[in-house]
This record gives structure tokens, C-alpha cells and sequence, in this order.
């Protein structure tokens, strides 16, 4: 069974000789040579060096996804990124078949990609094409490089990466198989990014830090503040008891301002305040916030708007980083050029909003208050669950449905929880499942819900969380009665 | 005797994990009357197939998000044909390709692939279901009595037949077991 322990260098030497196996590039990955080409690697490209000082120096920085499937229109992407982008910090995402494994299917995809000379896959076949290849992607930048997928077993794709000289790895046990899974058991990908994260503890005792990020948003469809919160500490807690140090919790724009900023706010306070009780100290916590990750409008016009409020947002928040939408969002993956475009409005934004004064004014004091005690109902739960112990309390949290994240296609997720939006465009729920939220709590999510539902003259209905779901792309926050 | 509904079989194919537009396909196609077999997510051209030949299915409604559609439909209407499927309408739609790509060309790819209808992501639901009563009329007839009474069969032998790959999280948010005062979806807005 599963413990949050640290794992034991035997077994996890034992543990690797399989993973190395599972395709041919794995065989000849030596941590040892990645520690040394590690520490080569000037200060300005590492990116818990680089998320440190923005930190410090209070900046937000920016950062957009991007992968396709050919190694030297990859690295043509990124230094565009970098240079017509003015990308601060630069990711590598994973393509789909990667993330599941399937690298047969992947080969294909780069092959096919070489026939039509354009990327069949919607991201980077690391695994396929070994440290090796991916070193030539390190080797070409001049900015931090960032993993970044949705991959519930990445042990393999960590090891050939890190190895390779990527200075950060973004997922988590919770947050890379709820959302991005069918059939994988939260015990199954728990264990697997124990051994990811005992990996980068691995580097971090052989002096070389790697970032870890677990993916705040989850499904990225109208995900109460304290679920994405809830998942982003676990997942810190279980990453710091493997070694590392490095972290970076996530959190996706939800739309209501007031709100967003009192959910960047009390995540930074309550992991702090979880990983100090756990017993942790020599830890470096940031914050990143996700521009929005729901459906977006099909006109760019409209598309930059929503790619401005997110920066808007994100700056006002204090998150140390925001990741970056394009204005072809609507479509699938973007063009190079609309990438850029999607990091330039970005800037804009954020410097017209960077010198100003955050407010905190009363009503972001009461949703940071309402958020904070949301989180302790729910942490309390997973670990007395696991009396005393976070994954086994995780596992049993979310058989139980304790921890139940909206919209996500595991059947391992109960799926019993309904959020909507209240009148001002807040994420409440309506249904809690089997959330252990207070009554208290149930009863102002309620009377807010119930605010809305006088405003618009109808009952709280399904029709209104269709409605929300797809209101953003259709122009609005709120999905109103027509 | 009320006639018979329509089965449909929906999916999300590939390794694709995009879930809440195909949670909302299932009530959408259900409330505009058809018997929807959903398979959630992740879903291989030989589920589909089997599927719909498991519920005697006819339309498959193929969805995809993430970019890899062309590469996971190549040969789906092959193997409909290769396990007697001659003659079931099949759709696709979503972000089919990777990049931005003009509706037209991608129509043609997928339509050349054997597909019968193919949809952008922001299509009027409405205007499908519409489609597809028409399409199922053109190439099924209304229901044959052979075919009625095989339905009829199936469903006396099978009368609580579960809906293969339905494992309790694809129905939930019907609000079967929600609180009082919400209400079953009726309408669908969803442009």
C-alpha cells in the first residue's frame, strides 16, 4: 500500500531498472551524467533560481506552452517564443500519445509529421527522442526549460528530461490523472510521481534544483478555488517528503477578480502554512497563475480580451508567473505567430498594471477567510482518512468522494460535485457531494447561488452551469438566460 | 406502441481526455430523444465499432479536441465496413487537426476518410441533432419491421442493459441524486 515515506535509493533503483525498460531510449540514462551537465548550466537558465528572484523582486513572469512533433521546428518555436514572444520562461508540452504512454503511436506521429512536413502530434515526443534530442532542445535556448504535459505515469518521460537539462517538471499524482485519465487508480499515479519527485530529490542531494509545479487548474471547467487549492498542497506536501524543494503551486483564473486574488493569496498562505506543520522548512514556495483554461471565443479580437483580463488578473494576484493563452485557443494549437501575440498582449497588460497598489479590500478579505476554512474542512478529512498519512488519506479521500473534482473524466472521480457561478460571476457550489464543507459554508454558497437565481427569474438549474460553462466563449463571464 | 428511439454511440477517440464537452453531448442528445451509448473519453476505433454493433447503433458521433484526430480516424469507416457496419452514419467533430485550419479543408480530409458529416467546434447542437434525424430517416428508412423487431428483441432479453463503458462517472450530472430544487436539463442553449 502507498505511504507518504520517503521512498528507500534501493528501491527505487529496483523500481527504475523497469521503467528505464519500457522503450529504447531509456536504456542509457545516467543520472550521474544529467548532475554533471546540470551543473553547467548557467544561473540565468535555471528555474528555481529564476522563479526565486521573481519572488523577491516581486515580478510576474511569462510563460506559454508549447510543443510539436519535429525536434528543429521545435526549437524553431521556442526561440521565436523567445525573441518575438519575449518569453521569460519557456516550456516543452508533451503530445497527447507521450503523456499516455504510447510511444508506437508517437513514432508514428513523428513520422507522419516528416511525410507532410507539418506537426501531426499536439506537442513533443520527448520519450522517443531520448536525452539525446532533448539535450539539443536545452542546448538551443537561452531561457529556463519546463517539462509540461498531463501525464499520469512520467517516470520515464522525468528521467530522459531531467537528464536531458530541463530545469523544471510540471504535474502531481492528483492533477495529472484526474483530469487527464479514464482508468488509472489515484494509488498507481501517486506511486509513480513519488518516483518522479524522488528523482528530483535525487538531483536536489547532488546540489542541482529542479522546480516542480503541480498543474493548479484540473479540468479547467468552473473548479471551486479550495479543490485546486486542496490538490496543489497535497501534492507539495508529497513532493517535499521526496526530496524536493522547488515548488510551485498553480491555480487557473476563474473569472471573478475579487475572487482570484483571495485564491493566489490564501494558496500561498495555507501551503506555507501546511508544509511548516508537516515538518518542513528548507522549502522555496511561488505561486503561478493560469490565464483562463475554459472555452474560449473564436474571434481573436474578443480572444485578447479574455488573454489581457487573465494577465489583468494574474498581476494584481502577486503570482510569480502566468501562463499565457494564444488568440487561437478556440481552434486547437496555435501558430508560432499566434503565440506570440498571445505573450505580447500579455506584457502590455501586466506593465500597465505592475507599479499600481493592490487593494485588499474588505470583500477579499471575507472570500480569502471563506476559502481558508473550505481548505481545512477538506485537509482535515484526507488526513484523518489516512490517519495521519496524505497519500493513503488522498487515495481513501477520493474513494470516498471527500475529494471530487468537477468534470473530470477518471471513473476513479466520484463526479457528484456541481459548481455555477453566483450573480457576481464567483465559483460557488451547489451540490456538494460528498465535499466535507461545512453547513455553514454550504449555506453562503447557497444564499449567493439563490441571489443569482432571483436576478435572472429562474430556478437554479442544470441549464445554468451549461450556460457558464460556455459563456466566456460566447462573450460574457455569467451564462444569462436569453 | 412508442416508437422505438434511435441508438447513437458518442465518444471522445484516441488518447484524448477532453471530458466536459462530451458530459454534455450525452444530456444534449438524450434530451433531443435519442438513446445515447456513451463512451467517455480515451476511446479506440474498435470500442466505437464494437459498441455500435453491441446496441445495434445507427450513428456513431466521433469527437476529438486535441489536434490527433486525423491520425486516430484513419481507416475508422474501413473497419466499420470490415465488421458489417455498411451502412452507419458517421460523424466527427471538434478541433480536428493541429493548428488553425479553414472548416473547408478539413471537411474534404475527413469527409475523403469516410465520414458523413464533419462539424467545427462551435456548432449549433440543435442544427446536428437535426441532421441526424434526417440522415438516420434517409439511410435507415423509418424504422423497418425487421429492424423494429430485432430492437424489440434485444430489448426484452437485455431490459437493463448498462451502456458499455458507463462506469457511474459518465452519468453524473444528470442530477438524478441532487438536492430538491434542482432541475432535470430540458432545452439545451448551447449554441
Amino acid at each position: 500500500m502507498i505511504k507518504d515515506e520517503k521512498i528507500e535509493l534501493k528501491e527505487f533503483y529496483e523500481i527504475r531498472k523497469d521503467v528505464l525498460q519500457t522503450w529504447p531510449t531509456g536504456r542509457n540514462v545516467s543520472i550521474e551524467e544529467g548532475i554533471k551537465f546540470h551543473r553547467t548550466i548557467p544561473e540565468e537558465r535555471r528555474f528555481a533560481l529564476v522563479m526565486s528572484k521573481a519572488r523577491k523582486k516581486r515580478l510576474t513572469l511569462l510563460q506559454p506552452r508549447a510543443g510539436v512533433a519535429l525536434i528543429d521546428d521545435h526549437i524553431k518555436l521556442l526561440r521565436y517564443l523567445e525573441t518575438e514572444g519575449q518569453a521569460d520562461l519557456l516550456p516543452t508540452t508533451i503530445d497527447a500519445y507521450t503523456r499516455q504512454n504510447r510511444y508506437e503511436e508517437a513514432e508514428k506521429g513523428i513520422e507522419r509529421s516528416k511525410q507532410t512536413g507539418s506537426s501531426m502530434l499536439n506537442g513533443f515526443p520527448a520519450v522517443n527522442y531520448g536525452v539525446e534530442g532533448c539535450r539539443r532542445v536545452v542546448e538551443s535556448l537561452s531561457k529556463p526549460l519546463q517539462i509540461r504535459h498531463g501525464t499520469p505515469d512520467a517516470r520515464l518521460l522525468a528521467e530522459i528530461t531531467l537528464a536531458a537539462g530541463f530545469t523544471s517538471f510540471e504535474g502531481g499524482g492528483i492533477s495529472y490523472n484526474i483530469p487527464y485519465a479514464k482508468r488509472v487508480p489515484v494509488e498507481k499515479s501517486l506511486g509513480d510521481w513519488q518516483y518522479v519527485d524522488r528523482l528530483v530529490g535525487l538531483y536536489e542531494e547532488n546540489g542541482v534544483k529542479i522546480n516542480r509545479e503541480p498543474f493548479g487548474p484540473l479540468t479547467g471547467t468552473l473548479v471551486p478555488p479550495c479543490i485546486s487549492i486542496v490538490s496543489g498542497i497535497i501534492e507539495g506536501l508529497l513532493a517535499l517528503r521526496q526530496g524536493a524543494k522547488s515548488i510551485t503551486l498553480g491555480y487557473g483564473q476563474g473569472g471573478n477578480i475579487i475572487q482570484d486574488v483571495a485564491a493566489i493569496a490564501s494558496l500561498r498562505e495555507l501551503a506555507e502554512d501546511y508544509f511548516h506543520r508537516a515538518g518542513f522548512d528548507d522549502f522555496e514556495l511561488t505561486t503561478v497563475f493560469h490565464q483562463w483554461m475554459g472555452g474560449f471565443p473564436e474571434d481573436e479580437a474578443k480572444a485578447f480580451s479574455v488573454i489581457a483580463f487573465g494577465a489583468i488578473v494574474a498581476r494584481l494576484s502577486g503570482a510569480e508567473k502566468v501562463i499565457v493563452k494564444s488568440p487561437h485557443e478556440a481552434m486547437g494549437i496555435p501558430t508560432k505567430e499566434a503565440n506570440a501575440q498571445g505573450l505580447r498582449t500579455t506584457r502590455q497588460a501586466i506593465n500597465m498594471v505592475e507599479d499600481q497598489v493592490v487593494l485588499h479590500p474588505e470583500d477579499i478579505r471575507i472570500e480569502l477567510e471563506l476559502i481558508k476554512k473550505e481548505v481545512h474542512c477538506l485537509i482535515d478529512k484526507v488526513y484523518e482518512l489516512g490517519k495521519g498519512d496524505i497519500a493513503i488519506g488522498t487515495v481513501a479521500a477520493f474513494e470516498a468522494g471527500v475529494l471530487d473534482i468537477p468534470f473530470a473524466p477518471s471513473i476513479y472521480n466520484h463526479g457528484k460535485i456541481i459548481p455555477m457561478r453566483d450573480n457576481e460571476g464567483f465559483i460557488r457550489i451547489f451540490n456538494q457531494g460528498n465535499l466535507p464543507l461545512s453547513d455553514e459554508i454550504m449555506a453562503y454558497h447557497r444564499e449567493r447561488l439563490n441571489e443569482r437565481a432571483r436576478a435572472e427569474g429562474r430556478p437554479i438549474s442544470f441549464e445554468m452551469v451549461t450556460d457558464d460553462i460556455y459563456a466566456i466563449s460566447k462573450g460574457k463571464l455569467v451564462g444569462r438566460p436569453r | 406502441m412508442e416508437k422505438e428511439k434511435d441508438t447513437i454511440v458518442i465518444g471522445v477517440i484516441g488518447s484524448d481526455c477532453h471530458s466536459v464537452g462530451n458530459k454534455i453531448l450525452e444530456l444534449f442528445f438524450t434530451s433531443e430523444g435519442f438513446k445515447v451509448v456513451n463512451l467517455g473519453v480515451m476511446v479506440s476505433q474498435q470500442e466505437f465499432v464494437d459498441a455500435a454493433i453491441e446496441t445495434n447503433a445507427k450513428a456513431i458521433l466521433v469527437s476529438s479536441l486535441y489536434g490527433h484526430g486525423e491520425i486516430d480516424c484513419q481507416g475508422f469507416r474501413d473497419l466499420c465496413i470490415e465488421k458489417g457496419l455498411d451502412s452507419i452514419i458517421l460523424y466527427v467533430g471538434g478541433n480536428l487537426v493541429v493548428g488553425k485550419t479553414p472548416v473547408s479543408v478539413v471537411e474534404e480530409k475527413f469527409k475523403k476518410m469516410g465520414f458523413d458529416r464533419v462539424f467545427p467546434p462551435d456548432i449549433d447542437l440543435k442544427q446536428v441533432a437535426e441532421l441526424l434525424r434526417q440522415d438516420i430517416k434517409e439511410r435507415f428508412g423509418s424504422s423497418s419491421k425487421e429492424q423494429e423487431a430485432k430492437d424489440q428483441s434485444e430489448q426484452d432479453s437485455q431490459p437493463d442493459q448498462k451502456n458499455p463503458g458507463d462506469e457511474g462517472s459518465q452519468n453524473n450530472l444528470t442530477g438524478q441524486d441532487n438536492q430538491n430544487n434542482m432541475k432535470e436539463p430540458e432545452g439545451f442553449k448551447v449554441k
